[in-house]
C-alpha cells in the first residue's frame, strides 16, 4: 500500500507555542482572568440547564473533528438539535464555552486543568494536572465550576505523550517499558520538539523518573514523519509522538509503557456549559461512548481520516454504529 | 477487517476526483458560505462608504480624519482584526462580515472620494446654473462622473474580500477557508488545492460581474467618449 506522510498532529499541550499567539494576546485584556464578571455571575451560579439546540466545538484538529462528530451524532440520537462548529485553538473556544455560544467540546482532562490553572493563576502557578485521573479530574472541576463549566466523566481514552522505539531495539534490548530502558544502561537520542529539552515531562523526567541515559534531543518535531524515520533508521534511539498515534507500525516503532507514570492524565472528556448543557441529558446520551472508546480506537479512527482521508462524519458514525452506540 | 482502499484520497494526490464526488455537498456550502459572507461585507462596506466619502467631500476638514481612520483599519493585520472584534461579535459569521466591512471602506471611501474630487468645477457650476439643487448635483451629476473611480475601488475591495474570507476559519466562518485550514493541517493536497482554485474562480467571477456592471451603468464610457 502506498500512502502519503504521516501528517504532523495539531495538539493542545499546555505550554505549547499556540497556533495564534498574536490573537490570544489580543485577548487576554478581553478574557476574564479571575473568574465570571459581575454581569455573567447569574448564569455562571445557574442550575443545570438542558438546552434542545445544542452547539458542539471542535479544535480544529484530526481527533477533536471525530470526538465532535461522535457527540453530536449521539445527541442528536438522544432528540437534540445539533451544528458543529470548528475553532483554532482553546484560546478562542474556552471563552465561547463559557458565554455559552459553544455548549460541548471534547477536551483533555490534564491539558484542560493546567491551561484554566494558567488563566487563573498565571502562567507560572504549579501544575494542576497529574498522572492520576482522580487528583487531574477533581483539580480540574475545580478550576472549571467557577465559570459555569461542567466536567463529564472521563473515557477510556487517553492521548497523552508517549515514546516509541524500533521494534528490532526494542527485540534486542528486551524493552517493553520506559523502565526497561533505564535498567538496560542504554545510552539514548531522542527525536522530539526541541522544547523536549526542558519540559518535565520529556527529557528531564527520563533522567530522573527512569533514570535513561538521554545523550541529546533531535529536534524534529512531535511525532512527525523525519522524527520517526530517524528511529527507523537507526540515527536516533527513541521518538516522542502520542498515544493516539496509528502510524507506528508503518514506521516498525511500538511504544513503550509508561510504567512510572511520568505522563499526566489526558484522559478525553466531555465539557460542557453547565447553564445550557450540564443536565442529566447530555450525560447519559454521552457516557456510553466513554466507557466504550479505548485509545487504540481513537488511533485507529484517527488513521482513517489523516492518512485515508475518509470525511470525519463518516468515520465516526461508522464506528458508533459498529459499537452499537448508533441505531 | 476489510482491506485499505486504495484511491486517490488514499495516496494523497493533488487532483483526485473522489475528493470531488465524496465532498461535494461541503464543497458546495463552503462556495456559498463564502459568497454570503463575501458578498455581505461589500454590500455594508459600500453603504457606508458612500455617505462617509461624500461627508469628507462636503466638508473638507473630513476628509483627514475619515482616510486616516480607514487607512489605519486597513493595516491592522486581519487575524488581530478578528480576535479584535470577538469580545463585540462573539464566534458568528457576523465577526467575519465586520470584519471584512472594516477593510473594504479604505479602499472604498478612497476610491469614491477620487472620483467625486474628479469631477470638474465646470461641471458642477453648469449644473448649479441650470438650477440644481446640493442632493440633485450629488445624486445626478456628481455620483454618476465618480461611478468610474468608484467601481474600480469595489472590484479591488471585492477581490480582497474573497481571499480575507479564508481566515475567518479561525472562529469557523471562513467559507473555502474552513477547508484550506483543515487541509494544511493534514497535508490534505486534494482539499487545499481544490478549495484554493475555487476561490481564485470566484475572485475572478466577481471580478468580471462588476467590471460588466460597470459597463452597463455608465453608458458614457464606452465608444470612445463624447
Amino acid at each position: 500500500m502506498r500512502r502519503g506522510p504521516a501528517p504532523p498532529r495539531r495538539r493542545p499541550r499546555a505550554g505549547a507555542a499556540g497556533a495564534l499567539p498574536l490573537a490570544a494576546v489580543l485577548l487576554l485584556p478581553a478574557a476574564c482572568s479571575t473568574g465570571p464578571s459581575l454581569e455573567n455571575r447569574g448564569r455562571v451560579t445557574a442550575p443545570p440547564g438542558d438546552s434542545r439546540h445544542l452547539t458542539v466545538g471542535s479544535a480544529g484538529f484530526t481527533e477533536s473533528d471525530l470526538l465532535a462528530q461522535m457527540y453530536a451524532l449521539l445527541l442528536n440520537q438522544a432528540g437534540y438539535h445539533t451544528s458543529l462548529i470548528t475553532v483554532a485553538n482553546r484560546e478562542l473556544y474556552e471563552p465561547a464555552l463559557e458565554s455559552g455560544q459553544i455548549d460541548i467540546v471534547p477536551e483533555y482532562a490534564a491539558t484542560l486543568a493546567d491551561w484554566l490553572n494558567a488563566k487563573e493563576n498565571g502562567p507560572g502557578a504549579p501544575p494542576a494536572g497529574s498522572p492520576d485521573l482522580g487528583t487531574t479530574m477533581s483539580a480540574l472541576r475545580r478550576l472549571a465550576a467557577p465559570r459555569g463549566l461542567t466536567v463529564l466523566d472521563p473515557g477510556r481514552a487517553v492521548d497523552q505523550n508517549a515514546f516509541a522505539v524500533s521494534r528490532d531495539y526494542a527485540r534486542q534490548h528486551h524493552l517493553r517499558t520506559l523502565g526497561d530502558v533505564g535498567a538496560a544502561g542504554l545510552k539514548v537520542r531522542l527525536a522530539a520538539g526541541d522544547e523536549c529539552v526542558q519540559r518535565p515531562y520529556c527529557a528531564p523526567g527520563l533522567r530522573r523518573t527512569y533514570g535513561i541515559d538521554v545523550t541529546g534531543v533531535d529536534p524534529k518535531g512531535v511525532g512527525t514523519t523525519p522524527a520517526k524515520q530517524a528511529v527507523q533508521s537507526g540515527r536516533d534511539q527513541m521518538v516522542l509522538t502520542t498515544t493516539t498515534d496509528a502510524t507506528l507500525d508503518d514506521f516498525g516503532l511500538v511504544l513503550l509503557t509508561d510504567d512510572r507514570h511520568l505522563q499526566n492524565a489526558d484522559y478525553v472528556v466531555p465539557v460542557a456549559n453547565r447553564a445550557r448543557a450540564g443536565g442529566p441529558g447530555v450525560a447519559r446520551a454521552l457516557d456510553p461512548l466513554g466507557r466504550v472508546l479505548t485509545t487504540a480506537d481513537l488511533a485507529f479512527l484517527n488513521e482513517k481520516v489523516d492518512s485515508r482521508r475518509r470525511l470525519p462524519a463518516d468515520v465516526a458514525r461508522t464506528y458508533l454504529r459498529q459499537k452499537g452506540l448508533l441505531k | 477487517m476489510t482491506a485499505p482502499p486504495d484511491d486517490c484520497l488514499a495516496r494523497n494526490e493533488w487532483i483526485c476526483g473522489a475528493y470531488l464526488t465524496t465532498r461535494r455537498h461541503i464543497l458546495l456550502d463552503a462556495v456559498l458560505q463564502h459568497l454570503r459572507l463575501t458578498g455581505l461585507a461589500v454590500l455594508i462596506g459600500l453603504a457606508l462608504a458612500v455617505p462617509l466619502a461624500v461627508l469628507a467631500r462636503r466638508w473638507g476638514w473630513a476628509a483627514g480624519p475619515v482616510l486616516g481612520v480607514t487607512t489605519i483599519l486597513y493595516t491592522i493585520p486581519s487575524l488581530a482584526m478578528f480576535s479584535l472584534l470577538l469580545p463585540l461579535y462573539g464566534l458568528s459569521a457576523t465577526l467575519v462580515v465586520a470584519g471584512l466591512v472594516l477593510y473594504s471602506l479604505t479602499l472604498l471611501v478612497r476610491n469614491i472620494l477620487a472620483g467625486l474630487r474628479a469631477v470638474p468645477e465646470e461641471t458642477r457650476q453648469a449644473a448649479r446654473g441650470m438650477g440644481y439643487g446640493p442632493v440633485r448635483l450629488l445624486l445626478a451629476v456628481e455620483l454618476p462622473l465618480a461611478l468610474p473611480a468608484a467601481m474600480a475601488g469595489l472590484r479591488i475591495a471585492a477581490v480582497s474580500a474573497v481571499s480575507l474570507v479564508t481566515v475567518g476559519a479561525i472562529v469557523g466562518f471562513g467559507g473555502l477557508g474552513n477547508l484550506i485550514y483543515t487541509g494544511m493541517n493534514t497535508y490534505f493536497k486534494a482539499q487545499v488545492l481544490t478549495a484554493s482554485v475555487l476561490c481564485v474562480l470566484i475572485a475572478v467571477a466577481a471580478d468580471l460581474l462588476l467590471l460588466g456592471v460597470q459597463h452597463l451603468i455608465t453608458p458614457w464610457t464606452r465608444d470612445g467618449g463624447r
